[in-house]
């Protein structure tokens, strides 16, 4: 063999690590992509949520977690005496997200509910690009990233037996499907759960019963608004705060609601492990020299678009049947 | 001659105006004369404005052609892209490979690309990724159609950066903007040049856009947008359609980044970021939808909105002008909701309207006007009356809007079915 191709070959160009070299990095990789997989699956919920319910995608959740991330920063930089607590910010975090979901979906989604889709993706846009140039005209100013805290610690590790976890990872995981679990509980046991599935299954029969369709989409933008801004403040640590910081944890998201189907709440958790996952292992145990870690993004929605292309409806998405 | 941006404008789009409206000749005549007008207006910018202003002119020429491109996808045929930065980022590197690198890229005789072929180059280039992606859209429609242009828009520039050997990684490619041609060398300067190439090559695409939208291709992708289903079943092969759209419109994409790289001389991944993408889209909803005016129009809104609404929104008492020096896309993104709410059909939309009034139609209109403003008022006090004690009234749940109907349509209290003023007695 001759010409490019074998020289390409000769260099190792597509020699990539194998798995079973180091067992201890695989687990590694394998435990911190169910735990960012844990955050893409709670904002990839935000997203099902919404679009179950109302039919809107809603390009702004990831700038709407942005700013919630950065509001609590400047909590903690003010040091309140417990409310800078990094645990409270936490709760802090998705209360913030509670009363800014419900807000945006009073003021701005209200109005254009029931439009055509182009109407309503580009006034979600329009609140992305108001979000992020006011969250850019109020925070970004000196050094950016700016780092946010942790009630744990991101750099030390605890060995959990095949693999070093850092201590934040863990927190990660356990919050998150801690929240996933609490949801739930709130949407199969609970009178106003059974309401709210009610709404989004049906309105016009939901509202014949006497449940307040209105007050119910609202609670509905709230509780994911809640999602994002819980995942923001845990992410945060990680990758710290900028006002774009957001927006690939976003794509993620996407790619995992999509890949469980976008009407699927079940989808879009298994969606967000199985991204998280992926991504880690696409970055780790591929070619460096011509895909590798920095290429983890376009492996990840090329994947996704693979999917899509096999299933369009996702892994768990019940394909609609339309009358025409 | 110096003249300020505004009063030009003012004056180019006054006379445009006074030729499409005033009552003389046939409609076609009226079209055609004030078009011819606004063109020569439009050429005489380079010597009445100075170099800033005349650089936002060439943007506005540049980004007219992207927007179209996406308005074609968008607009004409209802496939909702985010990823149109995409094929805009592809024609502009093409221009900068084949203009930077000419000892590796050389063409048979071992000359150096001539600029305009490099722009035509890019249109291809970009139009055979715009067959790449349009094909495998053909599954997805809708949100997912979103999702998978935006996923596009975001690897694009991370692919460009991981291969840097070939597109120069993070820094980009520089290279000399091509010079004017030897006969205008005394004539005009540099810039005036480069605003000269892109309105001609926005002339001409115009031309052929507006040759191919008004139609059977036109129709063709209207009725895909309105029904599928419907274009079908009237023989129009819907897939051949989709994805036609797709080509044509990253052509446009194409050409526009082309000479978005020559006219700034420089092309990074950061040249079209995803923000930029997604102000296309915002841009030809603001400018109007399936219009090749209104592409213009939002073409002009994106380029003036960061630069001069500053001046405009600081002058209301509440807000200071640091948030509109500092933060323009929060201008952007709140234009963007309101027009969404209040003109669904754009600026464009609007200024169709304005076109066909007729001064006594607005006569007619204005004698209208007490009846029509007692009734809206008396519409008005029934839904937005929010006393408590109100029988009728939002919370009530006797409002028209709570009733029970599909949720978000509110059931108006019965219009009166107003004769449209834009119908009729022509």
């Amino acid at each position: 063999m001759h010409g490019p191709l074998s020289a390409l070959l000769q260099a190792g160009v597509f020699l990539a690590p194998k798995p079973w070299d180091d067992p201890r990095l695989f687990g590694e990789q394998i435990v911190l992509g169910l735990a960012t997989g844990a955050v893409y699956a709670l904002v990839a919920l935000a997203i099902v949520l919404i679009y179950r319910s109302t039919d809107i995608i809603n390009f702004a959740q990831s700038e709407m977690a942005m700013f919630g991330t950065f509001a609590m920063w400047s909590i903690w930089l003010s040091g309140v005496p417990f409310f800078s607590n990094p645990w409270a910010l936490l709760v802090l975090a998705g209360l913030f997200g509670l009363g800014l979901g419900a807000v945006v979906e009073r003021v701005v989604i209200r109005p254009v509910e029931g439009k055509p889709l182009l109407t309503i993706v580009v006034v979600t846009l329009g609140l992305f690009l108001l979000l992020n140039s006011v969250a850019t005209w109020i925070w970004a100013q000196g050094e950016l990233p700016k780092s946010f805290p942790s009630p744990l610690s991101v750099l030390k590790a605890v060995d959990i037996g095949f693999a070093n976890i850092p201590q934040h990872h863990l927190l990660i995981f356990g919050v998150g499907v801690a929240t996933m679990v609490l949801l739930g509980l709130l949407f199969n046991y609970t009178k106003l759960g059974l309401a709210m599935r009610a709404t989004a299954q049906n309105p016009l029969a939901a509202r014949l019963m006497g449940i307040n369709v209105g007050n119910m989409l609202t609670l509905g933008w709230a509780l994911s608004g809640t999602l994002g801004g819980i995942s923001g403040a845990l992410i945060a640590p990680v990758l710290s705060l900028h006002p774009a910081f957001m927006l690939s944890v976003l794509l993620y998201a996407f790619a995992a609601a999509v890949l469980g189907g976008l009407n699927s709440v079940p989808g879009a958790v298994v969606g967000g492990f199985i991204i998280g996952v992926a991504e880690n292992l696409l970055g780790t145990y591929t070619p460096h020299a011509i895909l590798g870690p920095e290429m983890k993004l376009p492996l990840a929605l090329m994947l996704l678009v693979a999917i899509l292309l096999v299933r369009p409806t996702g892994l768990l998405g019940e394909r609609a049947v339309r009358r025409v | 001659m110096e003249m300020e941006v505004w009063p030009f404008l003012a004056l180019s789009l006054g006379v445009t105006g006074l030729v499409r409206l005033l009552p003389w000749g046939t409609e076609r005549q009226r079209i055609v004369a004030s078009l011819l007008v606004l063109l020569a207006f439009m050429c005489w910018a380079p010597f009445v404005l100075d170099n800033f202003r005349l650089f936002q002119m060439t943007r506005i020429a540049v980004l007219g052609l992207a927007l179209l491109g996406l308005n074609i996808l968008t607009g004409y045929n209802g496939q909702v892209s985010l990823g149109h930065g995409a094929f805009v980022l592809m024609g502009a590197y093409t221009v900068a490979v084949l203009l930077d690198r000419k000892e590796q890229l050389n063409l048979i005789d071992a000359s150096p690309w001539p600029f305009w072929a490099t722009i035509i180059v890019a249109g291809i280039l970009a139009a055979a990724a715009g067959l790449v992606i349009g094909v495998p859209s053909l599954r997805l429609s809708g949100p997912y159609l979103a999702i998978a242009t935006l996923a596009v828009m975001i690897s694009f520039p991370i692919i460009v950066r991981k291969y840097g050997a070939f597109t120069g990684g993070s820094q980009g490619l520089g290279f000399s903007r091509p010079p004017q041609p030897p006969f205008l060398e005394d004539l005009i300067s540099r810039e005036a040049w480069m605003y000269f190439l892109c309105l001609l090559v926005l002339v001409v695409m115009v031309l052929l856009g507006w040759n191919l939208l008004r139609g059977q291709f036109g129709r063709a992708l209207q009725a895909v947008r309105d029904s599928e289903v419907a274009a079908a079943a009237m023989g129009i092969d819907v897939a051949r359609v989709k994805v036609l759209a797709f080509v044509i419109s990253a052509f446009y994409g194409g050409v526009a980044g082309a000479l978005l790289g020559l006219i700034s001389g420089i092309v990074n991944p950061d040249t079209v970021d995803i923000v930029q993408s997604i102000n296309y889209l915002a841009g030809i909803v603001i400018g109007g939808l399936a219009s090749i005016m209104g592409s213009i129009i939002g073409a002009a809104a994106l380029v003036f909105i960061p630069s001069d609404a500053a001046k405009v929104v600081a002058k209301l008492p509440i807000l200071s002008s640091d948030v509109v020096t500092r933060a323009p896309g929060a201008i952007q993104g709140a234009v963007v909701i309101v027009v969404m709410l209040l003109m669904p059909y754009g600026v464009a939309g609007v200024l169709h309207r304005l076109a066909r009034l007729r001064l006594d139609q607005i006569a007619a209109r204005w004698r209208e006007a007490p009846a029509l403003l007692s009734r809206s008022l008396q519409r008005a006090s029934w839904t937005w009356d929010i006393r408590p004690w109100a029988r009728h009234g939002p919370g009530t749940g006797h409002s028209p809007r709570e009733g029970v109907v599909g949720r978000g349509q509110g059931n108006l209290p019965t219009q009166q079915p107003r004769e449209d003023p834009t119908k009729g007695g022509q």
